[in-house]
């Protein structure tokens, strides 16, 4: 209180004090228009101190001068208009000056407010960039928040993979966490909302009583706000910190994302060196042994019919063991996630192909296409399929009786291709018909038992299905294979 | 392996030597002066793609690369680098000297310059751009004769997609390896060759193709 009146004490002293200067000098010399020394002092009371101020300063001295100096001395008496008309002039210049320094100084407090508001932000900010833990800035922004007047809570939420992180500002109940995340998946703030670069509190909310949710990018900004509005430059200032911590619970995120699929790559990494260096270990002896074992099949080596026999079984048994070193390898990278290289192919190419390895092993078998010549090309990783064809042709040879036919097919059918290999051997089990894509599961003595699981895995890489089923003359299996987008013709 | 390849090729009356790494491969290939060199892209020392490019001026052998790995990726570096074949690991003997053959026949064709390339029926004359098989005329599209002039010039080896590309389509084509497919299907139609029993054209597959020689 006394410091509101001080200015005005300050008023009526500075009109004192110039009355008697007046005074003084007027008892010396015959000096006309003193009076203008009081509108000096009005000026500067106006601007030092505002309207109030200069206008109790104005009226103190029109009333001094008046008692002092205007005739008869000693009365409080107004004669004329020219009397009068100095009242006027003090008054009105007290009152022009006052507003013009009043709003002045409103201005510069604004600027100076919002000089501090960035230095306080650009503090923040840079400390959040220096410091490489996020959590660290986070937390000098939950305090920084907790400073401004009326707000008693920030915290900070980080959604990790679906997953509620308190980071700053305290612990949260189970109850907030599930409020928290609700808010986040909905993105529907609870209680607040950011609009025009200022926090608002929502009508709705129970005043202060509970926390209110602010979902951002990554994350949730938790804050309990006191009832009865904040100062707006506080708000406006909350609003800003919550869009810094907002950028850098962001930052957090692509970090442990980065970092995330850095061991996401390293692991593959691990795996394609394993399988890699088990392709080498294993098929580098069965290469020494297929090339040793076929070279004394040349008749310049000097070996007795039945002793080739021998060596010619031993070398078929090394190949065996080749296919199932790589079948196994194939399976297990299969299973890693292989990284498919689809180009459009014409179906009837690659069943060609199928065939034309197979052609040795087929042994003149009967083998029926029934593969339309304009049927478009599929996308497919050529030796994947390719795999997944011979297997199937593989074991219709094996099942399919002395003389017995194999036939394929294949129809075009919105996006998709699906193909058939069927032979006419024996039924399978209805049991087994779903079993048959299990891995190690085999009917027959030879097998790997993994040829038709690799072929399950490469058709549904593509996207595509692959089922057995028992036709009137035989086993089917039918898959399907996406067709290519674009029909890429010239 | 080393002692059961040399021994193989030496029943088959080949000449034999062996190195054990890039760098004495290299060495041994300028002063001996061999026919054909097998490459293993597995060897100790210097990289087998390293010593595939050092060997390429050293030598005008053939070079048939060996590998374990199984990824057609490591075919198409190797041919695109200037070797002439490949086996995959393991093989038998019977098939590493039927490539061996054919390396060598190539280099004597090569070598007579004949303007006329036959293949079983197939003949294709280089000087009057004319294709025929069993004696009937074929008649090509210049892309398709192109493709097919291209795979004759190097009858027995495999030619990649890209180099199939570059040399039908030109230095600049836009890669779309589709269109060597859809163009080697529409020549085996006009040839009345089957892909599944071909007596031409044989894909390989990822990596390109390769005329029968």
């Amino acid at each position: 209180m006394t410091r509101r009146l001080a200015p005005y004490a300050v008023g009526i002293a500075g009109a004192l004090a110039v009355t008697a200067a007046i005074g003084l000098v007027s008892s010396r010399f015959q000096v006309p228009g003193l009076s203008a020394f009081y509108l000096l002092l009005v000026l500067w009371l106006g601007a030092t101190w505002g309207r109030g101020p200069a206008v109790a300063g104005s009226v103190a001295a029109f009333l001094m001068y008046d008692f002092f100096f205007v005739p008869p001395v000693g009365t409080l008496t107004v004669r004329g208009p020219s009397e009068l008309l100095e009242l006027m002039v003090l008054l009105a210049v007290a009152l022009v000056t006052g507003q013009l320094a009043g709003s002045l100084r409103r201005t510069q407090s604004a600027a100076e407010a919002l000089a501090a508001d960035e230095r306080a932000m650009y503090e923040l900010a840079t400390a959040a960039l220096r410091s490489p833990e996020v959590t660290v800035a986070l937390s000098l922004l939950s305090e920084r928040a907790m400073r401004l007047q009326g707000v008693s809570r920030f915290a900070l939420v980080a959604m990790d993979f679906g997953h509620a992180m308190p980071l700053a500002g305290g612990e949260l109940t189970a109850d907030e966490l599930r409020q928290a995340t609700w808010s986040y998946d909905n993105k529907r703030p609870v209680g607040v909302a950011v609009s025009n670069g200022a926090v608002r509190l929502m009508k709705t909310r129970p005043e202060g009583a509970e926390a209110a949710y602010l979902p951002l990018a990554s994350g949730v900004a938790v804050m309990k706000i006191e009832a009865g509005h904040p100062d707006p430059s506080d708000l406006r200032m909350l609003a800003a910190l919550v869009g810094l911590a907002d950028l850098l619970l962001d930052r957090r995120r692509a970090v442990l994302e980065a970092d995330r699929a850095r061991g996401f790559e390293a692991s593959d990494r691990l795996k394609a060196a394993i399988l890699s260096s088990l392709s080498h270990e294993l098929k580098s002896p069965i290469a020494s042994l297929r090339a040793g074992l076929t070279a004394l099949l040349a008749p310049q080596a000097g070996l007795q019919p039945e002793q080739r026999d021998l060596l010619r079984d031993l070398d078929g048994q090394a190949n065996r063991l080749d296919r199932l070193v790589g079948d196994m390898l194939a399976l297990s990278r299969l299973e890693a996630g292989v990284e498919l290289d689809r180009e459009p192919h014409r179906f009837a190419d690659l069943v060609g192909t199928a065939l034309h390895q197979l052609r040795p092993s087929l042994n003149g078998r009967d083998v029926k296409l029934d593969i339309a010549d304009d049927l478009p090309p599929v996308e497919v990783d050529e030796l994947q399929v390719g795999r997944v064809l011979t297997n199937l042709l593989e074991n219709a040879d094996e099942w399919a009786p002395e003389g017995g036919r194999i036939e394929v097919g294949a129809s075009a059918n919105e996006g998709w291709l699906t193909a058939w290999v069927e032979n006419d051997g024996p039924a399978i089990a209805p049991t087994e018909l779903d079993r048959v894509f299990e891995t190690f599961w085999t009917r027959r003595a030879r097998g790997s038992g993994l040829g038709l699981a690799i072929s399950k895995r490469v058709v549904e890489a593509h996207g595509g299905t692959i089922r057995a089923e028992n036709r009137r003359r035989g086993p089917r299996f039918t898959f399907t294979l996406p067709l290519a987008r674009i029909a890429a013709a010239r | 392996m080393q002692r059961a390849l040399r021994a193989g090729l030496r029943y088959h009356d080949f000449e034999v030597r062996a190195v054990g790494t890039g760098e004495e491969a290299v060495r041994e290939a300028a002063a001996w002066r061999p026919d054909v060199i097998l490459l293993d892209l597995g060897l100790p020392g210097m990289d087998g793609f390293a010593t595939l490019r050092a060997l390429r001026p050293a030598t005008r052998a053939g070079v048939i690369v060996v590998s374990v790995m199984p990824g057609e990726k490591d075919k198409v570096r190797a041919l695109d680098a200037g070797a002439d074949d490949y086996v995959v690991k393991p093989f038998g003997t019977d098939e590493l000297v039927a490539r061996i053959r054919a390396v060598l026949r190539r280099q004597a064709d090569v070598r007579a310059g004949e303007p006329v390339i036959r293949t079983g029926d197939l003949e294709i004359d280089l000087a009057r751009r004319s294709v025929t098989t069993a004696g009937r005329a074929v008649k090509l599209t210049p892309t398709e004769y192109e493709l097919l002039r291209y795979l004759a010039l190097h009858a027995g080896k495999p030619v990649t997609h890209t180099t199939l590309l570059r040399q039908v389509w030109g230095e600049y084509a836009i890669g779309d390896k589709y269109n060597t497919r859809y163009v080697v299907a529409q020549i085996r139609k006009k040839l009345g060759d089957d892909p599944a029993n071909p007596r031409y054209i044989v894909n390989e597959p990822g990596v390109g193709y390769r005329l029968q020689a």
